[in-house]
């Protein structure tokens, strides 16, 4: 009975995953070893490992990669700790409180391509509001696509726009399941608010934010949209992150082998990631239980 | 023509009628039952073309069509996915003349009824004769017109005052430019950052057409008329030809415009020229037939009525690949560009619908409908039919005055004697993307013109041979015309 | 009180007003150029309706009319959609996170291989030896691959054991892998389905199907901790009096874990919503979604930002209903934690 349930609640969203990743995992896993070209057309045919020594002998894998982990990184530290500065305000009685919490949602709603071409009316050197307000520091147009820093700080601004609400829901939800008993008992020990934080909600929030900066973090692996409305990937390759990367090379170029190895390449670099990140976070985790 | 046609038709019509059968004149040819799948871009654009003629041909044969609209970015990829998967759930696909090199293994013959007469001898020979033809078959009907044209401000041009500034400073007339230099004078006369105007604008960004405003630069320096389809790749051997003096000094030009380009012009696409030169912030601009259509109306111009269009300049010298050396010509050889060359309407091989399919791309191109569709604003369609030169049509549009020059340019570009064609070849994409990569570079002063092209034709002649140098020049030969 | 609860007001309202503009300002700068036509737009950029330019309803009547390609078909479908398969993704998602949290799930890593390897070598062996068709050969090797991996995994098998975090990970890693491959994996295997009698491509069946698994990996990840989280002895009281796992689950669990769940179908709706590469490959003409119609209004021939503009507050404004719809209950959480 008690294992019954236990594979019944389970089950259902196991062999779903499992069924629809099933096939494009294996697809891809084949073909990574093949060269399979759309464009212009070449018969299938075993190549080994080249596809991955081709990629890992491209420099512009290796840019790409490197632009990849630099915005993911930028974006989610600013995004974790506005959020959560955030979500704690939010989590008093603001004037206004609804209006917040309804209105930082709006970015999260918003589909990324949209989001992308708002991000490129605003920073438009024509007809965009930025201009104006670089303007008032004496500093107007400044080079958003030519010049990589610019164009990665724009990319990173927003990023950071519309995924800090994310953050701030979960961690607003996390907030609200926390026990209230804790902090009346750090009350009567008059602990001063910083250390409540210190001692009491981060500790507590750990859980539910390493997860959340795990899962922000392997989604902006995937930034795409905005790169490729706004910079192209340029100048040059500077902005090109790997998704781009593999856009680029799968649906225009459709070299499939090439692709599916890239894509390997990626996910064990996330993978690689995801074991160290969990490797940090754990003794932190169990130090609090 | 026109008139033998319906009279054909109204006679199948008849035999078909007496014969028993339900046809009636109302359905000629009779498709009722038939749905074709059309797909195109995202409106309006090139889709309302297409909705135009749906109804009307609805109207004439009681069959109805489905019109599709994907993002233009993906609209190759869904086409790829879907003829090589053999899952083609379209009749009718437009495309750009640029894929049909991929897709030419999938496409389905134009029927020869439609490959004479009238209203085939009425379209441009540049189309007729070369962009719908691949490896001697037509397979592909044109429904638009794509060259780069110069516009300017006629107001400025024709002020007096500018006109004797310019000479005194120049030493001759103010007028379009007719060469390069020509047109860096009057850009560099026309750069006046205080009062906000500028001298010209052009498409500069990666991911923004801006490989199409690179080759109108360079054609006029390595177009040679003596070796006809040599522009890009040696014909005979398929060398690429991207890094030789005329393509740097082309690339020396286009980098040049910046200086006299409104502020942020390195991140232009072709869609910001145009507004830039309706929002009357520079004198001139290249780019297909919208900026003319665009900023001659009110409703999105700043300067309606006052818009000039000519020829882009052209070049007393040319770049002699043949004999490594420059020739020189008295008057200026005019090689306007065909960049992208204008949107193709195509009927995949698989198509259960191939005749009904082609028959509703007769109706979408035949002269009474797509002049229809050229001066209906937003269908994107440019002229492409000689008959589409007729001004009486145009005056709806614009003034006589932009009337005329804008036909007359639009008309003396493609009827140019030594006209460029754009590149088509299979792989496009692999050869486009490495050259905007390098020019973004180039843009932004990282390497040097030639440093950039030299990394183009590298990367080019790779790709060659990665696809097989033999196939990619008969390929490349084929679209030329060779 | 606590500092939580009640911090000092002054520095935290300004802060979160600053947070407001930055949010609100690109929607109102999308809301006002939807009003713009084309000359002020490119005049330069303007803030105020009728201070500075002149409102008109052109962009949007231009949108109502059909011409930048039909948005009300695409709509409806994206509604139906996505509703679906959040709700799906959400149902399926915590109860698999709850089984997660409240049970222990050992799998053999000898096992857990011996699946990948017969998969994947059945499927190579079967398609590229055999030659038979991709249906069939990936049917045939799942139908080797699970039975054996199920028995061997009752079995002493030497070699670690992995545990649920590792089933977290493994349900987490579905997301990792870059789309573009795996969409165009997903599209072939959906015509095959369709050469076989199975219509997936254009079919709300398998938009949905496929949203679903795109989904579970975040429902179950962010479900878990919030699973985690709550006490676990009420539940023991059930256990005692004989109810069911699934009513516990669903009459005392589910009840208190709403701010989680709500804060989850969220995120999960607006993904779904927002998905544009499956929408794009594995939809034709009936059941293509608002992105692949938003995506198509950054034309070639420029940007028309009214025309964006336009299509950026459609495809929000159904989200924003639903948003205000649900920040009430967010709200309920929220004074339901403050009673506590």
């Amino acid at each position: 009975m008690f294992d019954r349930a236990k594979y019944a609640f389970i089950l259902p969203a196991f062999l779903v995953v499992l069924i629809i990743g099933l096939f494009p995992l294996i697809y891809s896993l084949t073909i990574s070893f093949m060269q399979v070209r759309l464009v212009p057309p070449v018969p299938p045919s075993f190549v080994g490992f080249d596809n991955y020594t081709e990629a890992l002998s491209q420099p512009r894998f290796w840019s790409s990669v490197r632009i990849t982990f630099l915005i993911a990184t930028l974006a989610v530290a600013v995004q974790y700790v506005l959020g959560l500065a955030l979500a704690i305000a939010l989590n008093s009685t603001l004037p206004l409180g609804r209006v917040y919490r309804a209105a930082f949602l709006f970015p999260l709603l918003m589909a990324p391509i949209a989001v992308a071409f708002i991000g490129k009316m605003i920073f438009h050197p024509g007809v965009g509001p930025m201009r104006d307000f670089f303007g008032l520091f004496g500093y107007p147009d400044p080079p958003f696509q030519t010049d990589p820093v610019w164009a990665i700080g724009m990319l990173v601004t927003i990023e950071v726009w519309q995924w800090t609400s994310l953050v701030v829901i979960i961690l607003l939800a996390g907030l609200q399941s926390l026990p209230r008993d804790v902090y009346e008992a750090a009350d009567l020990e008059n602990a001063s608010r910083w250390q409540q934080f210190r001692g009491i909600t981060f500790p507590m929030l750990l859980p539910i934010s390493a997860a959340v900066v795990f899962l922000r973090f392997v989604e902006s692996l995937k930034l795409i949209d905005t790169v490729f409305v706004l910079t192209g990937g340029g100048p040059g390759i500077a902005t090109e992150t790997l998704t781009l990367y593999t856009y680029q090379e799968g649906f225009k170029k459709f070299n499939f082998g090439y692709t599916s190895a890239i894509s390997f390449l990626f996910l064990i670099l996330i993978v690689i990631f995801g074991t160290v990140y969990v490797a940090l976070i754990k003794p932190q985790l169990e130090k609090r239980t | 023509m026109k008139y033998n046609k319906k009279l054909a038709t109204t006679a199948v019509a008849l035999v078909v009628s007496a014969s028993g059968l339900s046809a009636t004149a109302q359905c000629s040819p009779d498709y009722t039952g038939v749905t074709l799948t059309a797909v195109s871009q995202t409106g309006p654009f090139i889709a309302s073309a297409l909705k135009m003629a749906a109804d009307k041909w609805t109207v004439q044969t009681c069959g109805t069509v489905n019109i599709v609209e994907i993002p233009f970015g993906e609209l190759y990829p869904k086409f790829i996915t879907g003829m090589t998967a053999g899952n083609v759930d379209f009749d009718v696909m437009t495309f750009a003349p640029a894929w049909l090199a991929d897709f030419a293994p999938y496409l389905s013959t134009m029927p020869a009824e439609y490959t004479s007469g009238a209203a085939w001898d009425d379209i441009a020979p540049v189309y007729r004769d070369r962009l719908m033809v691949w490896d001697g078959k037509v397979i592909s009907q044109s429904m638009d017109g794509d060259v780069h044209t110069l516009q300017y401000r006629t107001d400025l041009f024709g002020d007096p005052k500018e006109q004797e500034a310019f000479k005194a400073k120049y030493g001759y007339d103010l007028a379009p430019p007719a060469t390069w230099p020509q047109y860096y004078d009057i850009a560099e006369f026309f750069t006046r950052p205080d009062k906000g105007l500028y001298g010209t604008a052009e498409a500069m960004v990666r991911g923004g057409q801006q490989f199409w405003f690179f080759f109108t630069h360079a054609a006029p320096y390595v177009n040679d008329p003596d070796q006809p389809g040599g522009m890009f790749f040696d014909p005979e051997t398929m060398d690429a030809r991207i890094n030789n003096p005329g393509w740097v000094k082309a690339l020396d030009d286009y980098i040049k415009s910046v200086k006299f380009s409104p502020p942020g012009a390195l991140g232009f696409s072709s869609g910001d020229i145009r507004t830039a030169f309706a929002g009357g912030k520079v004198a001139m601009n290249f780019d297909w037939g919208d900026t003319g259509t665009i900023a001659t109306d009110p409703k999105q111009s700043q300067i309606a009525g006052k818009v000039g269009s000519a020829l882009t300049p052209g070049s007393t010298e040319i770049w002699s690949s043949k004999d490594g050396a420059w020739k020189t010509y008295d008057s200026p050889v005019m090689s306007p560009f065909m960049a992208f060359g204008g949107w193709q309407a195509g009927v995949p091989e698989a198509s259960a619908n191939k005749e009904a399919a082609w028959h509703f791309v007769n109706t979408l191109t035949n002269p009474e409908n797509s002049i229809q569709a050229a001066i209906t604003g937003g269908t994107g369609v440019n002229p492409y039919r000689t008959s589409h030169f007729d001004l009486a049509p145009w005056l709806g549009l614009m003034s006589e005055a932009e009337a005329t020059s804008y036909l007359a340019a639009q008309k003396g570009s493609i009827e140019a004697p030594n006209v460029a064609l754009d590149m088509r070849l299979p792989g496009y994409f692999s050869y486009t993307e490495i050259l905007e990569i390098e020019l973004s570079k180039a843009m932004a002063g990282q390497v040097t013109p030639q440093e950039a092209l030299d990394t183009v034709a590298a990367e080019w002649n790779k790709l060659t041979d990665q696809f097989g140098r033999d196939a990619q020049k008969a390929a490349y030969r084929a679209s030329m015309g060779l | 009180m606590s500092a939580i609860r009640r911090p000092s007001h002054w520095p935290v309202t300004i802060f979160c007003f600053i947070w407001l503009l930055i949010t609100v300002f690109p929607i109102y700068w999308i809301f006002v150029t939807s009003l713009k036509s084309p000359l002020s737009v490119n005049g330069g950029p303007t803030y105020m309706p009728w201070v500075d330019f002149i409102p008109t309803l052109d962009a949007w009547r231009a949108a109502f009319s059909g011409a930048r390609g039909d948005f009300i078909g695409p709509l409806m479908n994206s509604v139906a959609i996505s509703l679906t398969s959040a709700v799906i993704a959400l149902v399926i998602g915590s109860m698999a996170a709850y089984s997660l949290v409240r049970f222990q799930f050992r799998v053999r890593l000898l096992a857990a291989l011996s699946f990948a390897a017969i998969a994947i070598g059945g499927y190579v062996g079967l398609v590229h030896g055999v030659g038979l068709g991709k249906i069939a050969g990936l049917g045939l090797a799942f139908i080797l691959a699970f039975p054996t991996a199920v028995i061997l995994n009752t079995r002493n098998l030497p070699g670690p054991v992995l545990g649920n975090n590792d089933v977290v990970f493994w349900f987490v890693s579905q997301r990792m892998f870059p789309p573009i491959v795996s969409a165009f994996a997903l599209y072939l295997i959906y015509a095959e389905m369709g050469k076989a009698g199975v219509p997936l491509l254009d079919s709300f069946a398998g938009l949905v199907l496929s949203y679903v698994a795109f989904s579970l990996p975040i429902v179950i990840w962010l479900m878990r901790d919030f699973f985690a989280a709550l006490p676990v002895e009420v539940e023991e009281a059930a256990l005692i009096d004989n109810v069911s796992r699934f009513r516990i689950f669903f009459q005392i669990v589910v009840p208190m874990s709403w701010p989680g769940l709500i804060a989850t179908f969220m995120i999960t709706l607006s993904f779904v919503w927002n998905e544009f590469l499956n929408a794009l490959l594995l939809t034709t003409a009936q059941w293509q979604t608002l992105p692949v119609w938003l995506t198509g209004q950054n034309s070639y021939r420029g940007d028309e930002w009214w025309a964006i503009a336009v299509a950026a507050v459609i495809s929000i404004t159904p989200m924003i209903v639903v948003a205000a719809a649900l920040s009430r209950f967010m709200r309920s959480g929220l004074s339901a934690g403050a009673i506590r």
